[in-house]
C-alpha cells in the first residue's frame, strides 16, 4: 500500500466508531497492509499521530454541539406546553409607541390579608420538616382559584389587555405552586415561617432544598411597594447581606422563585429576609419586613 | 457585544419575550442553547439527556420569564443553573452517580496516566466527581478547540458538514451514512475526508504548526 492509500485509511477510520483502533489492531488483510506501510514509513507514522490527536479534538467538540433540529423541536414543545403569553395585539394602548410591555404582576392593586392571615404572628414561629407545605400549597391553590374565579368574571366584562393581564397572573401563580411542589418534594427541603417585623397582617413561608438549591418564598399581606421602591429579598451569612430577587405580587400573594446559589453552602446564623429598599439603590441594608432563621 | 452589553440586552430581550414575542425566545435560544447543551453533555455524555435538558430549560425560561431578575444574577447564570437542577434530576432518577475509577484501573495496557485520561474524555466518560479547574491554557484551548470547530463545520459545505455530524454525533459508520442518505459509499467516504480536512486546517488555523494538527496534503478529486 503507498501512501496515499494509506492515509486515505487513516483518515477514513479516523471518523468512524473506534476505526482507528480495529485498523491498528491489524486483523484484516486491509489493516494488515497499512501496519506493513506504517512499519516503514515515518511520515505517515507521523501523520497517524497527528490525525489521532485532531481526530480526539475533533470528536469531542462536535459531540457537544446540539443537533441542527432541536431549536425547531424546542420551539414546538413550548408552543404546545408553555404557559400563553399575552400576545403583542393585546398590549394595552397606554403602554405607549416604544414602551416595554411585560407581563410583571398587574400594579396598583392593593394586596388583601385573608382572614387566616390576619391574625397575630408569633415571633418565634419557625418549623422545620414538617408538612406546612400542605397547607401552604393549598392556600397558594386557593389564591390560584381566586384568580381563576376573578378571569372568569373579567372575561365577561372586560377588554382583552385586561384578561391577559390576568391570564399573566394565574400563570404565575400557577408557576409558583409547581415551583413550591418540586422543592418541598426534595428530600432535603427545609421549611421556614418567617415572621413579620413591620406587623401581624404580614405573614411569610419559604421553602428551599440546599441540594437543588431551588427556593421559593411567598408571602400576604404585604401591599406594592410605592413606586421607585421594590421588596427585594436577601440572604444574610457572617454579617454580609446578598440580594436574591425581588418579590413580585399578584392579586393575593408576593412571591419569589429561583435558583440560589448561596443555599448550597449555608454558614450557621443564615438568616432570609425581606426588605423595601430602592430600585435604583440597590443596597438591601435595610430593616425587614419578614425575616426567618435558615 | 461585550458581556455587560449582552447582559443589559439579555433583559430586554426576556421582556419581549415575556410580552410574547417568539422571536425573542429564539434570539435567546441562539445565544444560550449550544452552551448549555455543551454542558450539559459533559455532565451526562449523553447527547439525549443534554437535548431534553435544553428544551425543558427554555421551556422553564418561557413559562417563568417573570421571575427572572438580573439584579440576582446573570440569564446565563440563571439558565444554567436550571439545565444543572434538571440534569442532577435526571441522573438521580436514573440511579447514577458520577464514578470516581483510577485511571490506572482505566488504562490499557500500553497506556499511562495521561493517555488514558485523553481517551476517557474523548469518550465522553465522566472520570471523576469533581471537575479539575482548568488552568488558563486549557480553558483557552478548550473554548478555542471549539470555536474552531463550529467556525469549521459552519463554513463547508451542508453535504459535507452532514457527512461529519452523522459519523460523530451519531456514530455511524461510512456504510450506514451511505444507506441513511442513499449515496453510493465512495460519495461519503471522499466528502467524509474533504471534511475531515477542512476541520483539521481550522484547527491548524487556530492553534498553529506547534499543535500538530496540520493536514499533510493529499489531492482529493470530485465525487466518486
Amino acid at each position: 500500500m503507498d501512501h496515499e492509500g494509506t492515509r486515505e485509511q487513516l483518515e477514513l477510520a479516523a471518523v468512524e466508531p473506534g476505526g482507528l483502533e480495529r485498523l491498528m489492531a491489524g486483523d484484516t488483510p486491509n489493516a494488515q497492509a497499512v501496519a506493513a506501510h506504517l512499519a516503514g514509513c515515518v511520515s505517515c507514522t507521523d501523520e497517524l499521530v497527528r490525525l489521532q490527536r485532531a481526530a480526539t479534538l475533533i470528536r469531542g467538540s462536535v459531540r457537544q454541539l446540539p443537533p441542527a433540529d432541536l431549536k425547531e423541536r424546542t420551539l414546538a414543545t413550548i408552543r404546545a406546553e408553555g404557559v400563553r403569553r399575552p400576545l403583542a395585539v393585546a398590549v394595552p394602548a397606554a403602554a405607549g409607541a416604544g414602551a416595554t410591555v411585560t407581563t410583571e404582576p398587574v400594579n396598583g392593586v392593593p394586596v388583601m390579608a385573608s382572614p387566616s392571615t390576619a391574625a397575630t404572628v408569633d415571633p418565634d414561629r419557625r418549623t422545620r420538616r414538617t408538612p406546612p407545605w400542605l397547607g401552604w400549597a393549598g392556600t397558594i391553590a386557593a389564591a390560584v382559584v381566586l384568580s381563576v374565579v376573578t378571569t372568569t368574571a373579567v372575561v365577561n366584562n372586560r377588554v382583552d389587555n385586561q384578561l391577559a393581564a390576568q391570564n399573566a397572573e394565574i400563570l404565575a401563580l400557577e408557576s409558583v405552586t409547581t415551583d413550591t411542589m418540586g422543592v418541598a418534594a426534595e428530600p432535603d427541603a427545609e421549611h421556614v415561617a418567617l415572621r413579620s417585623v413591620s406587623g401581624p397582617a404580614v405573614t411569610g413561608e419559604l421553602v428551599y432544598s440546599p441540594s437543588s438549591t431551588d427556593l421559593v418564598v411567598t408571602a400576604t399581606g404585604l401591599t406594592e411597594p410605592p413606586a421607585g421602591q421594590e421588596y427585594r429579598c436577601w440572604i444574610e451569612a457572617g454579617g454580609k447581606r446578598e440580594p436574591v430577587g425581588k418579590m413580585f405580587f399578584s392579586t393575593h400573594l408576593a412571591y419569589w422563585t429561583g435558583p440560589v446559589a448561596a443555599l448550597a453552602g449555608l454558614q450557621d446564623g443564615a438568616r432570609f429576609g425581606v426588605s423595601l429598599v430602592s430600585v435604583s439603590g440597590g443596597s438591601v441594608q435595610k430593616d425587614a419586613v419578614l425575616v426567618g432563621e435558615l | 457585544m461585550n458581556g455587560r452589553e449582552g447582559a443589559t440586552d439579555d433583559v430586554a430581550v426576556v421582556r419581549r419575550m415575556a410580552a410574547g414575542s417568539e422571536a425573542a425566545l429564539e434570539t435567546l435560544y441562539d445565544r444560550y442553547a449550544s452552551a448549555i447543551f455543551a454542558a450539559v453533555y459533559r455532565l451526562t455524555s449523553d447527547r439525549g439527556t443534554a437535548e431534553e435538558v435544553v428544551q425543558e430549560t427554555f421551556l422553564a425560561l418561557w413559562n417563568r420569564a417573570e421571575t427572572f431578575d438580573p439584579a440576582a444574577g446573570s440569564l446565563a447564570a440563571w439558565l444554567h443553573a436550571i439545565a444543572r437542577n434538571r440534569t442532577i434530576d435526571r441522573l438521580r432518577a436514573a440511579g447514577r452517580r458520577p464514578s470516581l475509577v483510577a485511571l490506572s484501573s482505566a488504562a490499557a495496557p500500553d497506556e499511562d496516566a495521561t493517555q488514558a485520561l485523553e481517551r476517557l474524555v474523548s469518550d465522553g466518560s465522566i472520570v471523576g466527581g469533581a471537575r479539575p479547574v482548568a488552568g488558563p491554557e486549557q480553558a483557552f484551548e478548550s473554548a478555542g478547540v471549539q470555536e474552531a470547530i463550529g467556525t469549521a463545520l459552519a463554513s463547508m459545505p451542508e453535504d459535507e458538514r452532514t457527512v461529519i455530524l452523522l459519523a460523530y454525533q451519531e456514530e455511524l459508520s461510512q456504510s450506514e451514512i451511505a444507506a441513511r442518505l442513499g449515496w453510493p459509499l465512495g460519495t461519503v467516504k471522499t466528502r467524509t475526508r474533504r471534511a475531515l480536512h477542512r476541520l483539521r486546517k481550522g484547527l491548524g488555523a487556530e492553534f498553529g504548526p506547534g499543535a500538530e494538527l496540520d493536514v499533510v496534503p493529499v489531492p482529493i478529486g470530485e465525487d466518486r
